[in-house]
């Protein structure tokens, strides 16, 4: 709101506009046919007045009483507007009459068209209409039958009271087109705020919106129109998943810092308790000796805890490659002293063909290591242990499986989740932080792969990694994976 | 006296247990998971119980209810790594008498499991009385008329667990159940023998108070001024 740099153009506001200049448009266009119509018409009756008043002046055609037997026009008795304007002619051009009013200007404007009809000129500031013809007028008739003369009549009205009148009698419709414009605007107004409160409550409800409170519900009727349903449906969804990985976050932190405190509990506890009184060598040894175990098992938590860290926000290493096969190989070489300490038989693998995978040396180690460290703690004494690397068309697959207690069916769909133990008492007693799964799902996911778990209790619990093959690798590659068999020697 | 540690970091409960054996000499019994301990508090055995909150199979807060539930008035003090408000409201209505957050002080949690047990008994000072006998829980001694009776740990532990019920008759069974843990061997007949040890300690010093032997029925704790 206070970023007045972007201009903000309202919807309603354009609606309103376009509507009413529409509205404005259709008066306007109804008003000109109106009129037009109306100037139609009475330019029409215009016209047979015209004619009327230049016949009755024809009327007044008398004879003149004069030796050339001539005609002659007494407009005194006729009664005609004063500000018409006429003249009668005879055929030889002699005029035998004209309105008395009338001035030179005016008579010479009225006879420079000859030909006969209706005509419009001006004279002066005043527009006129007129009319011309020739007419036969029969005089004496009761005397010789009548003599017929022929005069040619020319009459003019001015006709800016008919513009006036058309306009006068039009008014109305005017009036009323605006009246109508003005209501519709108002009731526009009044619809569109009503017809668009759905969108402005849902702006308020997203407005509402906090890392805090993420309630978001759709109020009926937005959901209830189709142009804000998608809109308010959308972010609906998007708020959903949003939360739900603020939770998952905020689960997280949860976790971390509760191991973390439980593990700081445990050097405090037993510091202040070797602390409290005074107590033999031998004592202060075996303590000793527990608070550096105790160290040892933070240390362990900080790092896997910093490397699931780092699996998840480091970039993804293109072209890194190397040999599942060999990394398999040197960790079950490597883990073979803790697997005759627990009793459990590390079986031989199937067959060493060389299978390339996209990983890193070490994230490939770290995998590897975290499934078989797994397994062999979840085996049962006397128990096999297989740990294979196979190829399935393009596909290569990881797999270790054992022959232990297995995992309860409720527990398997947590089991990827970090800090989540099945048997917590016994996972913390094994040195476990609940993180060794979570890290080998990372890493797997990051490679494009996916891990699965599958479990019968009683009987044993088999972890697949199904991951894209690499073809095998070119030189730089394979340098890299000689790099792998160092690095998971040490 | 008795606690119960439910705790699922064993390092954890194995620390606690020791200072509460070796600085207040109680007897403590631990429980790895939620469900083992909620079948211990059952026993009424406990005069405290110190319970983690989250515990695998059941988490503390389920067996606080389920304690108060059975109207069983333990004192119970809680540990939790987690001190949100709003859990801490929900302990507290649940029942719990305290909660200390992790990571704890051993000496605070010490001083706190002590004044709840003393308060759980309805006695609000550290130092308590019966007669010329005053018995000091903090520094866990007794004095008879201002001067020091040399006691050994057990028989402190007897007549700490009397002196808080005196003139109550308290039965030989739950003297065993309240003062040795599960990893103790049980004889029946130690209790008379540290009774026995007791009385002729106090004797010595010329205190009339004693404890009255109630064949089948128990010991008692006598103070002599109601009679006189």
């Amino acid at each position: 709101m206070s970023d007045t740099a972007i201009k903000t153009r309202s919807l309603s506001g354009q609606l309103i506009g376009g509507v009413l200049l529409a509205e404005m448009l259709c008066a306007a266009l109804f008003a000109a046919v109106a009129i037009g119509h109306e100037m139609h018409g009475r330019r029409r009756s215009f016209d047979v007045m015209l004619r009327g008043r230049a016949d009755s002046l024809m009327g007044a055609v008398q004879d003149a009483e004069d030796p050339e037997d001539n005609v002659t026009v007494d407009p005194t008795e006729l009664v005609l507007p004063a500000q018409d304007v006429y003249e009668v002619m005879s055929p030889n051009g002699r005029v035998l009459g004209n309105s008395p009013g009338s001035s030179a200007d005016q008579l010479a404007a009225l006879t420079s068209s000859h030909t006969p009809g209706y005509f419009n000129f001006r004279a002066g500031r005043v527009h006129y209409r007129a009319v011309r013809f020739d007419g036969v007028r029969v005089i004496d008739r009761e005397e010789h039958g009548g003599i017929r003369r022929i005069v040619t009549v020319v009459y003019a009205s001015p006709t800016h009271d008919m513009w006036q009148e058309a306009v006068v009698a039009e008014w109305f419709y005017i009036v009323a087109s605006i009246l109508l414009l003005a209501v519709t605007a108002l009731a526009l107004v009044w619809f569109l705020r009503r017809r668009l409160s759905p969108l402005q409550e849902l702006a308020e409800l997203a407005g509402r919106v906090t890392t805090r409170s993420w309630e978001f519900l759709p109020p009926a009727a937005v959901l209830r129109t189709a142009e804000l349903a998608p809109i308010a449906l959308s972010m609906e969804e998007l708020l959903k998943g949003l939360q739900q990985a603020f939770e998952r976050q905020r689960q997280l932190t949860g976790d971390a810092a509760h191991e973390l405190k439980t593990s700081i509990t445990v050097l405090k506890s037993s510091l202040q308790l070797l602390s409290m009184a005074p107590r033999t060598v031998e004592q202060y040894e075996a303590g000793l000796e527990g608070l550096l175990q105790d160290t040892v098992r933070m240390e362990e938590l900080v790092n896997r805890m910093l490397t699931l860290a780092r699996l998840e926000e480091a970039p993804v290493d293109e072209c890194a490659t190397c040999n599942l096969q060999m990394v398999v190989r040197s960790i079950k070489e490597r883990l073979q002293p803790l697997a005759e300490l627990k009793q459990v038989l590390l079986m031989p693998a199937c067959d060493d063909e060389p299978r390339f995978v996209a990983f890193s040396p070490v994230d490939a180690d770290v995998l590897c290591s975290n499934l078989i460290v797994n397994a062999l703690q979840n085996s049962s004494p006397y128990g096999r242990l297989w740990a294979d690397v196979q190829a399935h068309g393009d596909m290569t697959h990881l797999r270790v499986e054992d022959q232990g207690e297995g995992i309860p069916e409720a527990a398997l769909p947590h089991v990827f989740e970090r800090f989540y133990r099945a048997d917590r008492s016994r996972s913390r007693a094994s040195g476990g932080a609940g993180l060794g799964l979570s890290i080998s799902k990372a890493i797997v996911e990051r490679a494009g792969g996916t891990i699965e778990i599958q479990s019968t209790l009683g009987r044993g619990t088999t972890v697949t990694v199904t991951l894209p093959a690499v073809p095998t690798p070119t030189r730089r590659a394979s340098d890299m994976t000689a790099q792998s068999r160092t690095s998971s020697g040490d | 006296m008795r606690v119960l540690i439910v705790e699922d970091e064993a390092r954890i409960a194995g620390n606690i247990a020791e200072a509460l054996r070796q600085r207040c000499g109680y007897a403590v019994d631990c429980a790895e998971n939620g469900q083992d301990g909620a079948a211990m508090t059952e026993f009424k055995h406990y005069d405290l119980l110190l319970l983690d909150l989250m515990l695998p199979g059941m988490d503390g807060l389920s067996i606080v209810r389920q304690v108060r539930r059975r109207k069983d008035m333990t004192p119970i003090l809680i540990l939790t790594a987690r001190d949100q408000p709003a859990q801490v409201v929900e302990l507290l209505n649940a029942g719990a008498d305290d909660y200390l957050t992790k990571p704890f002080d051993l000496g605070e949690l010490l001083a706190r499991a002590k004044a709840l047990i003393r308060r759980g008994k309805g006695a609000p000072h550290p130092e308590l009385s019966v007669g010329r006998i005053s018995l000091n829980t903090v520094e866990q001694t007794v004095r008879c008329a201002g001067e020091l009776i040399d006691l050994s740990p057990t028989e402190y532990r007897l007549l700490e667990y009397l002196i808080f019920r005196p003139r109550a008759i308290v039965s030989a069974q739950e003297l065993l159940e309240h003062l040795y843990d599960y990893n103790w061997q049980h004889h029946s007949n130690v209790i008379e023998a540290h009774i026995s040890n007791l009385r002729k300690k106090l004797r010595a010093v010329g205190e009339e108070t004693t404890i009255a032997t109630l064949r089948g029925r128990g010991y008692r704790l006598e103070a002599p001024e109601q009679q006189a």
